[in-house]
């Protein structure tokens, strides 16, 4: 396992032209708050929600959330002119397509950087290859930017249109999955996502299918997921959160492996008639330490709400 | 290259040509294509025999309003290909397709013979089966190869088990990485998946009618089109699972309606439990038990594939409507 270097459980997408959603979003707990201008803004909608957009990025903040604005690619200029201020953690880009593409948006993030007193190379990536074509080029696609922090498949069940097996699974998505970790792996970024099954689409389920989801999804690999509603965000945070269980049982790990090593040059151990490597006491130490950054994440969240800003994890 | 309507793929017969009581009762099974195998069905020492019955073949299968298609063998290209493009011909389907510059030669040598042989420009169009790891590993090269390759599929069946040394007949589904792959490829080109979802398959049965239903509808649920077989028993439940029930046509003539009150709102989405809808009168969705599930959301995409639905009820609609003419056009004649 690898350590995300932010903790980032639950994304949670709001439509910047709902102020409502807007408003409501901070309290849900999400650790990163998508304000979107792409998927759920009706194209009417969108030079108003533009222009509301940076009023919205510091009371997004106001629970300790993180701020990405999720754009659409074939928009964006407008898009990242109206979402590249202070305040602003990163962008999503649906349906990332291309390396030329994810260059582009990068430069124009670079410009709006130098001009509105952003540090350079502070805003990140999160790229959604929600497209046939985003898969196949996954790799081109992932390294043409060195801002991109995490991949994911966003809707792709709906971009691509993959529809329910009879088994419940949803038709590619095993396979899909499976590639993004790897390729997520390969590229040193982090991979977002859960295994959602029938009746679940397009981000959208029951708080009770988000955290199967949730736990289905950090098995194969999975840091995260976006979701579409406020009440998936907890089911989220939970699921991507290593049970109290789990962390005994890695601290256990770690401290055989550490009296083990202590008294002599073991490499391959036996704990209670399970093999202990050293691989898998590195694992159990980044179950604990993922365990406790998330503590401080969510020690970070609640201090915000009280007014008692510490630094960002 | 000429654009052509779209063809419907989705019960077809492969038999050998050299068969001759398969290649004369083939018109009138109801098929949407008929493959005259030149491959594994006819042994080496009749493949010259097979590649002269090809022309004389073509509208002896295709009278009933059936394609007339053409397996070639993967090592004989050249040779069948130069038996099998004649006019009325509109498919050659091309085994264990490996590597980018097959396709490419193919291409090159079918583009001679319909100007040679006064066929339209692109009118004959390549299905590429992927059956070894390395036409997986080649799938996008393949595919993008020519601009004729509108059927791609594979990385199943019997002789990728044999190139992978795996059974085929089993309960799990035993391809799941190279058929990602080839599927990814096909939609990452803009060309259609000739793929279905896993059904377990333990019995290897090529004439079972009810397993033939099962599988082409839960390949219609899942959005896919193309179908084909080997015993005429398939060819009707083939037909019937890739139909839309009327159920299905009121559901999306349902979320149109729906999407179209949407679309006033200026909201993107809105879900809908279906259980609380009226459903007397037309149109209504599918029931809360149904296979759509209760909770119903509209949106783009279901309003997207609501069209499709309806436009795929009319191609088989006209389609059936076709082949059923050409075949009383036939019984007409042979009654005279």
């Amino acid at each position: 396992m690898t350590i995300p270097a932010k903790v980032r459980r639950s994304w949670l997408v709001t439509p910047v032209s709902q102020p409502e959603r807007v408003s409501a979003a901070p309290s849900a707990g999400a650790d990163v708050i998508v304000l979107d201008l792409a998927e759920f803004v009706a194209e009417s909608d969108k030079p108003a929600a533009r222009e509301s957009l940076r009023d919205c990025l510091f009371p997004a903040k106001s629970t300790g959330a993180e701020v990405f604005v999720q754009i659409d690619p074939e928009l964006m200029l407008a898009d990242l002119s109206a979402a590249v201020w202070p305040g602003l953690d990163g962008i999503v880009v649906t349906r990332a397509e291309t390396a030329e593409q994810i260059m582009a948006v990068d430069a124009i993030i670079s410009d709006l950087e130098s001009r509105r007193g952003l540090s350079p190379g502070s805003v990140a990536l999160a790229l959604n290859l929600e497209t046939a074509l985003g898969n196949h080029n996954g790799f081109e696609v992932s390294t043409a930017s060195s801002r991109t922090c995490c991949l994911s498949l966003g809707r792709a069940d709906l971009v691509m249109d993959l529809r329910p097996e009879p088994s419940g699974e949803i038709h590619l998505m095993q396979y899909l999955m499976q590639r993004l970790v790897t390729l997520a792996s390969a590229t040193g970024t982090v991979p977002l996502g859960a295994w959602w099954r029938f009746p679940d689409r397009g981000l959208h389920a029951t708080p009770e299918n988000t955290l199967e989801a949730a736990l289905r999804g950090r098995a194969i690999g999975f840091k995260g997921s976006f979701c579409v509603l406020d009440n998936q965000v907890r089911p989220l945070n939970e699921g991507f959160t290593p049970s109290e269980s789990e962390v005994a049982a890695a601290h256990g790990l770690c401290e055989a492996y550490a009296s083990a090593t202590a008294s002599g040059t073991f490499t391959v151990l036996c704990v209670d008639d399970r093999v202990l490597t050293p691989d898998i006491a590195r694992q159990a130490a980044n179950t604990v330490a993922f365990s406790e950054a998330c503590s401080t994440r969510d020690r970070f969240k609640i201090a915000a709400v009280d007014g008692v800003p510490i630094p960002v994890p | 290259m000429a654009s052509t309507p779209r063809r419907l793929k989705r019960s077809g017969l492969t038999m050998p040509i050299v068969t001759p009581r398969f290649i004369n009762n083939a018109w009138h099974r109801g098929c949407d294509f008929i493959n005259m195998d030149l491959e594994d069905s006819v042994p080496p020492n009749l493949k010259d025999v097979a590649r002269n019955l090809v022309r004389e073949s073509i509208p002896v299968v295709n009278k009933g309003g059936s394609d007339a298609v053409c397996r070639i063998n993967h090592d004989l290209m050249e040779a069948d290909l130069n038996a099998a493009i004649w006019p009325g011909i509109t498919q050659v389907n091309y085994p264990k397709a490996e590597y980018g510059h097959e396709i490419e030669r193919m291409d090159e040598i079918i583009t001679r013979l319909e100007a040679e042989r006064g066929i339209r420009p692109g009118t004959v169009e390549i299905g590429a089966n992927i059956e070894t790891a390395v036409g997986v590993a080649n799938a996008y090269e393949i595919v993008t190869a020519s601009a004729r390759v509108m059927d791609f599929g594979g990385a199943a069946g019997y002789d990728m088990s044999r190139d992978l040394g795996v059974e085929m007949f089993v309960s799990f589904d035993q391809f799941v990485y190279g058929k990602g792959e080839v599927e990814l490829a096909a939609r990452a080109a803009g060309r259609e998946p000739h793929a279905a979802p896993f059904t377990p398959n333990i019995t290897g049965s090529v004439s079972d009618p009810d397993r033939a239903f099962a599988e082409a509808d839960a390949a219609r649920k899942c959005g896919f089109r193309i179908g084909g077989g080997l015993h005429p028993a398939v060819v009707e439940p083939q037909i019937r699972g890739f139909a839309s029930s009327d159920d299905e046509i009121s559901d999306a003539q349902w979320v149109l309606q729906e999407y179209r009150k949407l679309a006033r709102t200026g909201t993107t989405w809105v879900q809908i439990d279906v259980s609380t809808v009226d459903r007397e009168g037309s149109p209504r969705p599918m029931g809360a038990d149904s296979y759509l599930g209760r909770h119903r959301v509209i949106d783009r995409y279901e309003a997207s594939r609501a069209e499709e639905l309806l436009q795929w009820r009319d191609l088989c609609r006209e389609r059936d409507e076709e082949k059923a003419e050409a075949v009383a056009r036939v019984r007409a004649s042979e009654a005279e």
